[in-house]
């Protein structure tokens, strides 16, 4: 998934090339109705030339003027300009919609490939790369089919047009001219080359110094108070040094194979021209009307070259970008889902798991024969320092990742036979990091699903008591969330994400206990919803606070992805064992607290 | 235009490639015009039968001299203007970051980043093309156009020239309209593929709530309608890039048909040669181009006007933090002395801070408690001056902080800040950062100091390990230790933690806070935290509340008050021997 700057072999990019060209095939009427406007478009501007021709052999030079032929020839050559415009605006434009379409279809499908990938694909891969894949590689895709593919179809037509119309004067004339393609050939072969390598260079120093140039705008306080702005200023001098370095580069191969060279071969074609007819004159007549017609041929010949090379450039970067995209999208890491016949659904709630075992990279056990059973309506709480399997039991439970060994249950079903539908309807789990999308509160405890109408919304928000605060934002309920939810505080996020799971009503509480400090009032809230919450819902809580654990029916203590013990706090308390031990520290440090405050 | 004016300086600067490449834009102008030329001689003297192979290789030769030197004048102009813009472009981004690098704190309040990075990307690259491409437009349209036009009109007709040129403003015109309405609707289609990234980024770092309600569909859904707002904008667009190459076409086609229709008259009464006609009509080709450029060299300019706007607005801000009082340049030893009557961001805000009174001793340690947006972080950036202006004062060793350098004064403090900000480098590069020559066994002295070192050593590539987006991500608790341990390369005379070790465990920050404790003896510390225990051995604590200093003392005469601090206090201690497990295992060890 990471950036890699290797070079991708000829092979490699033909089989991109391909396989992008492939997205065109959906769009085959458009593409051939557009293509059918691009030849009559270019054969009305070709055309004009040779009236012109006509004119001035047939007429002009015997000084030979009828009217009505003159006329029906001045009336042809408006009537097919005007067309070849109107033609050449559509096919322009359809060209255009046809790659914007393409490359939106492409997107849709990443996102859509990426969007029903694993959670281990997430966990495991920087969102910077996949973010990156999903907008910066399609862009330069678009990029692409917009200014190079496109534009590389009209070109291509447009020089084949030219010789036709030249062969059609005279062919022996267009057969030496066809000497001009292996020379653009030539020339193009040679400035890829290069400026594969060029410009590859200068973009990749360009990145690196906008990053550095990003990196430290946001660091500046650091970079001032440890007074090292001298040292950064000459380091991203360096880097602007060797940036313009590759920059000159690159300008010196366009100046020396782009538009002057292509204006050089322009020359060359004139005095061929020349050369030809001249040397035609001294043993026959020579028809001017036809040599004019050449130049004015060849003329335009070299527009569509330069417009052509000019953009080999983003060719290159665009193939890259798209064998990335190619790439993540023929990453296969499917999510958990049903892999058993049978269609169960949740009644009761009653949460099972038999020697469970499960491991993220296939070499350390994060749980190691994990079993236990929670029964409906009640609470299980687990308890462990950071890294002693508590999430991974989350995460197996929730159906993001499968366990290695062992079966869990649902009333008394495997997992494996549960729809995702009623998995994700029946299941309410409770992040740590309550993420807010940007909307309103409102979608914001809907999630996008419509059936869930306005009465449930509040309800919800009533229920885990987040009712009080957001209705004291301005727009209530409309009230707009931005990025993040940055205007809300931590405590004001929990509920809303408590309200987000309960207007589910969901049968079963997972409930990711945070861990961050809230401040007392919002606390004392936060812990009367999960009161309510919890209220006749099987719930397992990852619990940091201790009035759920006190509360829980039963509580497992994990250590180093084992159950060390287990039971209910009374009667862990009774057994005397580790749990027994904190609780008594716990009392001790209440009462020496209060005899030392008191005293 | 005003904008050639604007960047005279630079011109000036750059006389000699300048003056070289307009010059050479000139010649190669000049010699632009032969080839025409040419053809309208051989083609009459083919008409009239007068020529020979010797005057035909004469003329070929000529030509073939003429593309030379073309080829050649033609690499050296670029060189020449093409060179000097890039260089324009390399100092504007050198001074503005050297710029950024004396402004303030308020200053990257007032700006968003991606703003500053707009300018210094998008801005420059406007202002560069104008350097370039908008001096080869300027003098392409003028010498080239009017060399053109002239020759046309002085040695074949002036009449025929007047007529084909009728058309040819309009191509200038419609072509400068069509650019600025592509650049405004360009933009657009810009702020809908930005917004497309944000929801992009949204999704990615949602994702886990997204799989958890199983909407993953639904927000398919919604990214579909961004992208078909994306492909909307984008045919916006569209609909004017298409009419460029037809507009163009049919101005020209119409030009060349009133040439050659008027041509043929003149041709038959014989005011002109056959000959000429030809030449005549491959000169209205040569007038396009120039044509264009005058076209988008309006474009170029608007840009490149309003870009180098904002890049001189940018670099005419002043840092409002500065040298101006100072006199003293001996850094300041750690006696710190604050009496803040009151303290606004803003005027028109209620004060961040008032009636702030303390003062510490050399060698002392001082903690700052409080709930978010009690102060906390406000009154550190007034101790180490990256806000100012405080009715009272900030004083270390006696003396305001205004009458230090800010070099002197940052020499005695270190700061570990609240974000835990890394660069994207080594982990040794960022522990030196603030000592580039610091030694290797310096660095792991710090690491360990910082209990990170363990950490380091556990990954693939030890002290050489990348951090950030392309290395590896580390956790919050070790990308502060490492922040610690930067701070404490400096061993510096005051030392400065923004609630710096929130993201450690008690076991470790006790560890951290004993190190200190004994390493730093005599020198200053101040600390600012939620969890107490970080502070619970300050010599003085204070504790925040809007402002205000609720309470303040020691540990053991505010734990006597039965104020906040003791309250938090205790319920801080019994939480985390429950997060921890810690009590449970604690026979283990």
């Amino acid at each position: 998934m990471e950036h890699e700057d290797r070079q991708l072999t000829p092979k490699e990019q033909t089989a991109i090339l391909k396989r992008l060209l492939g997205y065109a095939l959906p769009h085959k009427k458009l593409l051939s109705v557009a293509f059918l406007f691009l030849m009559l478009g270019t054969a009305a501007e070709l055309i004009g030339p040779l009236l012109i021709q006509t004119f001035i052999d047939d007429f002009l030079t015997p000084r030979n003027f009828p009217v009505d032929a003159l006329t029906a020839l001045a009336t042809a050559y408006i009537v097919l300009h005007v067309s070849s415009v109107f033609f050449n605006y559509f096919q322009g434009y359809w060209f255009h919609k046809i790659a914007l379409e393409i490359v939106r279809r492409m997107r849709i499908q990443v996102f859509s490939h990426v969007e029903h990938l694993g959670l281990s694909f997430f966990d495991r891969t920087a969102t910077g790369g996949i973010i990156s894949r999903l907008t910066n590689d399609t862009e330069r895709v678009k990029e692409l089919y917009v200014n190079v593919l496109s534009l590389l179809v009209q070109d291509l037509v447009f020089l084949v047009g030219i010789f036709i119309a030249m062969f059609y004067l005279n062919p022996q004339l267009a057969f030496f001219c066809l000497f001009l393609l292996p020379l653009v050939y030539a020339l193009m072969y040679v400035y890829r080359k290069f400026s594969a390598k060029y410009y590859g260079t200068m973009s990749g120093k360009l990145s690196e110094l906008n990053a550095r140039l990003n990196e430290s705008i946001q660091g500046m306080s650091i970079i001032q108070i440890f007074r090292q702005e001298r040292r950064m200023r000459k380091e991203f001098s360096e880097l602007n040094q060797e940036h313009h370095s590759a920059w000159m580069k690159g300008m010196k191969l366009d100046g020396l194979l782009l538009r002057p060279a292509v204006d050089f071969l322009s020359i060359l074609a004139l005095m061929l021209v020349l050369a030809f007819f001249g040397l035609l004159s001294f043993t026959s007549p020579v028809e001017i009307g036809v040599l004019y017609a050449f130049v004015n041929y060849l003329d335009r010949f070299f527009e569509p070259v330069n417009q052509i090379m000019s953009r080999l450039s983003i060719f290159q970067q665009a193939i890259v970008s798209a064998g990335r995209v190619f790439k993540l999208l023929d990453h296969e890491e499917p999510a958990p889902s049903k892999s058993l016949a049978g269609n169960p659904t949740i009644e009761r709630g009653q949460v099972e798991f038999d020697g469970v075992t499960f491991s993220y990279d296939g070499e350390t056990n994060v749980l190691t024969d994990i079993s236990f059973s929670v029964s409906p309506g009640e609470t299980l709480a687990l308890v462990g320092h950071t890294g002693s399997g508590k999430s991974s039991i989350i995460n197996l439970l929730m159906r993001f990742y499968e366990p290695d060994k062992g079966e869990i249950r649902i009333d008394g079903e495997p997992l494996g036979k549960f729809d995702d539908e009623e998995l994700r309807t029946r299941l309410g789990l409770v992040l740590q990091d309550p993420f807010m999308f940007s909307g309103d509160v409102k979608s914001n405890i809907r999630m996008y699903n419509d059936k869930i109408t306005d009465e449930e919304v509040y309800q919800a928000a009533q229920f885990v008591d987040a009712n009080r605060f957001i209705k004291n934002l301005p727009g209530g309920y409309d009230h707009p969330v931005g990025e993040r939810g940055g205007t809300f505080s931590s405590g004001e996020r929990q509920l809303i994400a408590f309200a987000r799971t309960m207007v589910m009503q969901p049968d079963i509480l997972v409930l990711d206990e945070a861990t961050a400090n809230v401040d007392t009032e919002t606390e004392e809230v936060i812990q009367r919803a999960l009161e309510q919450m919890k209220e006749g819902r099987t719930t397992v809580a990852i619990a940091h606070r201790l009035s759920t654990i006190k509360n829980a029916n039963r509580i497992l203590v994990l250590h180093q992805g084992k159950i060390v013990e287990d039971g209910t706090h009374d009667n862990l308390l009774a057994n005397g064992g580790l749990y027994y031990n904190m609780y008594l520290l716990q009392q001790g440090m209440n009462q020496q607290m209060i005899s030392s405050s008191s005293s | 235009m005003r904008v050639f004016i604007d960047l005279w300086w630079f011109f000036k600067r750059e006389k000699r490639s300048y003056l070289l490449g307009i010059l050479m834009l000139i010649l190669v102008s000049i010699l632009s015009l032969a080839p025409p030329y040419v053809v309208g001689v051989v083609v009459d003297a083919i008409v009239e039968e007068t020529l020979t192979l010797e005057i035909l290789m004469g003329w070929l030769g000529l030509l073939f001299l003429i593309g030379i030197a073309c080829y050649m004048l033609r690499y050296v102009w670029r060189i020449m203007i093409f060179g000097a813009s890039i260089r324009l472009a390399r100092l504007l981004r050198n001074w503005l970051y050297e710029h950024f690098t004396n402004m303030s704190a308020s200053f990257y309040q007032r700006y968003k980043t991606g703003d500053l990075m707009a300018h210094a990307t998008n801005d420059i690259r406007a202002v560069q093309q104008t350097a370039g491409a908008g001096v080869l437009t300027l003098v392409d349209s003028l010498t080239m156009g009017g060399f053109v036009i002239v020759t046309m009109a002085v040695t074949i007709s002036w009449e025929l020239t007047l007529i084909s040129l009728i058309p040819m403003p309009f191509m200038a015109l419609l072509t400068s309209y069509y650019g600025s309405l592509l650049h405004k609707r360009f933009r657009k289609a810009q702020a809908a593929f930005s917004s497309l990234n944000d929801k992009v980024q949204e999704s990615v770092s949602g994702i886990r709530v997204t799989k958890t309600f199983g909407q993953e569909q639904e927000d398919i859904e919604s990214f579909k309608e961004e992208s078909d707002d994306v492909v909307k904008k984008n045919l916006r667009v569209a609909r004017v890039d298409a009419l460029f190459d037809p507009t163009i076409s049919l101005i020209i086609g119409i030009s060349y048909f009133l040439a050659i229709f008027f041509g043929a008259g003149y041709v038959i009464n014989g005011t002109i040669t056959l000959g000429e006609l030809t030449s005549f009509t491959i000169y209205l080709g040569l007038l396009i181009w120039p044509l264009l450029a005058f076209g988008w060299l309006f474009n170029i300019v608007e840009r490149g006007r309003a870009s180098y706007g904002r890049i001189s607005e940018l670099l005419a801000e002043k840092a409002d933090i500065t040298d101006e009082e100072a006199t003293q340049s001996e850094p300041p030893q750690g006696e710190i002395d604050v009496w803040i009557n009151s303290y606004h961001y803003n005027s028109d805000d209620p004060p961040a801070l008032r009636n702030i009174d303390f003062t510490v001793k050399r060698g002392e340690t001082l903690g700052v408690a409080g709930r978010t947006g009690s102060g906390k972080t406000t009154l550190m950036k007034l101790l180490m001056r990256e806000e100012e202006g405080v009715t009272g004062h900030v004083k270390m060793d006696s003396k305001p902080l205004q009458e230090y350098t800010l070099d002197a004064l940052r020499a005695s403090i270190s700061y570990v800040p609240q974000d835990q900000f890394l660069f994207s480098a080594t982990i040794a590069d960022n522990i030196a950062f603030p000592k580039p020559e610091a030694s290797m066994a310096d660095i792991m002295k710090v690491a360990k100091m910082a209990h990170v070192h363990h950490d380091i050593i556990g990954f693939k590539e030890g002290y050489d390990t990348v951090v950030g987006e392309r290395g590896v991500t580390l956790s919050g608790g070790q990308k502060q230790r490492i922040a610690i341990a930067r701070a404490l390369l400096l061993d510096p005379e005051i030392l400065i933690f923004d609630d710096s070790l929130s993201a450690v465990d008690a076991q470790t920050e006790e560890s951290i806070l004993e190190t200190l404790r004994t390493e730093r003896d005599g020198k200053t510390t101040i600390i600012t935290a939620h969890r107490l225990s970080a502070i619970k051995h300050a010599d003085l604590i204070l504790i925040l509340a809007d402002g205000d200093i609720a309470e303040q003392g020691d540990h053991q005469s505010l734990m006597k008050r039965r104020g906040w601090y003791s309250q938090m206090y205790k319920q801080q201690q019994l939480e985390s021997y429950v997060e921890k497990g810690g009590g449970m295992d604690g026979t283990r060890g």
